[in-house]
């Protein structure tokens, strides 16, 4: 129908809303995931290049920079594990006849019980 | 709001059913272990074995070795990787569609989706040659 | 007697016959604590401009056509309260994502198609055979869908929804949590063709999972979560298909 008004498009939509922002910053979290599993892949790959090569390598990821950058990595992936055990219960409801698994209780079982033991299998391998 | 998704899809084409449904399967599959695995593959690469002394970053990088070597292991990782990159794909092509380049969605799979695809595949051959 | 409390409210006008461009309008109200804006906006109409033009009903958060943004936030206009605002002023607008027909009165056209295409009710084979007797449901059955069923297509999902707002082909909050209602029944048998509806383009992948349509749900229905169980559906019957496609088996 002529005459409608169409509001004109809000390319900052994202600002718009707290929850807009939370969200941004939830899905930004992809970008630091991905450009640490960069690092990983090269890590893995330095490894495949003898022990000297690694040694180098692990030693040059002692300097400050590559610390900042593994501590912004740090946050972003713990950021989305924390994000996506919330949302699970969300997206995968457990039923127990009629009533719905509590939704901390789902977190904890579907999320935060596999994440701390994967962490501290993965840790304690490494330092034992 | 217009009607255009119900009786077409965008731009006047018919819509059909997409990939997307394959994508975000991938998606949530890489989702889960990226949020088991990846902070602590960050503690142990970027924390744990560049940090102490020349001999403690040896020892932890013999123990590091010895586990990546193990077969049972590097099946671990090249599924726990690819699917994580796919993920990180899929979520970056999704938020770039979300700024306002949704006209590019389908031209976006190429690097999102290939990025993921090149990394899986040198991952593979990395493993098979440690 | 003191002079009344009064309050301003600032309104998005627009009338398609004189105004190129919407524009905003002030009026003071009468503060009453037990009033809404809704009330508020009904006052205006009787007594200062009878050509004020909204949607209302029921003044119950039943009949959902009062949405309306009330200082940039989707709210059913019948249970935002002055008393929330005063003495500030309040600014209504029509929802967002919409287009607008006159004043706060949106366009409900592509609404009302995408809540057609996902089939909102039970689709059976044997509809026109009542030899069975009823359709038995047990509370386990019925508490798989009764949060999404309590829906009242107010539509505070669609102005809440960022990818609704940018992605014609993208159904939804409402109408995909009603189509996932459906699915969920255990009376239904319609979930394949709305599923073929569902797995078209970006009509339901276009969702991202911002949530904030769950935020603002006067009904708490869910629709975020609704949607993610739906794409879990969706994508089986994908795999489902991929491998035995539709129409090649018996």
């Amino acid at each position: 129908m002529s005459g409608q008004y169409h509001r004109p498009h809000r390319w900052a939509w994202f600002l718009e809303r707290p929850g807009y922002m939370r969200f941004m910053v939830r899905e930004l979290t992809s970008f630091f995931v991905g450009g640490y599993l960069v690092v990983f892949l090269i890590t893995l790959a330095r490894l495949g290049g003898g022990e000297a090569a690694f040694a180098e390598w692990v030693a040059a990821l002692a300097s400050p920079g590559w610390m900042a950058a593994h501590i912004v990595a740090l946050v972003a992936a713990v950021w989305h594990a924390v994000t996506w055990f919330a949302a699970v219960p969300q997206a995968m409801p457990i039923y127990l006849g009629e009533e719905r698994l509590p939704a901390p209780i789902a977190a904890i079982v579907m999320g935060y019980g596999p994440w701390l033991t994967v962490t501290a299998v993965i840790v304690w391998w490494v330092l034992r | 709001m217009s009607a255009g998704g119900v009786s077409g899809g965008r731009g006047g084409r018919p819509a059909r059913p997409s990939g997307e449904a394959f994508w975000w399967a991938v998606f949530s599959a890489g989702g889960v272990m990226a949020a088991l695995f990846v902070p602590a593959f960050v503690i142990v690469t970027g924390f744990l074995l560049p940090s102490g002394d020349a001999a403690v970053a040896a020892e932890r990088s013999a123990q590091f070795a010895a586990a990546a070597g193990w077969w049972p292991v590097k099946l671990v990782l090249l599924g726990v990787v690819s699917l994580s990159l796919f993920h990180c794909g899929h979520r970056i092509r999704h938020t770039l569609m979300d700024l306002g380049m949704r006209g590019a969605s389908g031209l976006l799979k190429l690097p999102c989706y290939g990025g993921a695809l090149a990394g899986s595949v040198w991952l593979g051959w990395v493993l098979w040659g440690i | 007697m003191p002079a009344q409390d009064t309050m301003t409210l600032e309104i998005f006008r627009y009338h398609p016959e004189t105004d190129s461009e919407p524009r905003f309008q002030s009026f003071e109200v009468p503060y009453n604590e037990d009033w809404v804006v809704l009330d508020a906006m009904n006052w205006i109409k009787d007594h200062v401009d009878g050509s004020l033009t909204h949607r209302w009903s029921c003044r119950m958060g039943v009949c959902g056509s009062c949405g309306m943004m009330v200082n940039g936030e989707p709210k059913l206009t019948c249970a935002a309260f002055l008393k929330d605002y005063y003495p500030f002023s309040i600014k209504v607008e029509p929802l967002v994502n919409f287009a607008v027909e006159r004043d706060l009165v949106v366009s409900l056209d592509g609404f009302m198609e995408k809540l057609q295409a996902v089939k909102p009710y039970i689709v059976r084979d044997d509809v026109n055979d009542t030899s069975g007797g009823e359709y038995m449901q047990t509370p386990a059955q019925l508490a798989q869908y009764k949060q999404y069923s309590m829906c009242i297509n107010c539509m505070l999902c669609y102005a809440a929804c960022p990818v609704a707002g940018h992605e014609d082909e993208f159904l939804g909050p409402a109408a995909l949590a009603l189509g996932h209602r459906y699915n969920k029944d255990s009376r239904d048998q319609g979930q394949s063709e709305r599923l073929d509806v569902m797995l078209m383009g970006e009509a339901i992948w276009g969702c991202t999972f911002v949530g904030e349509c769950t935020e603002v749900c006067p009904k708490h229905v869910d629709p975020a979560g609704a949607i993610q169980q739906a794409k879990a559906g969706a994508a089986q019957e994908y795999f489902k298909r991929f491998v035995a496609p539709k129409g090649a088996g018996a």
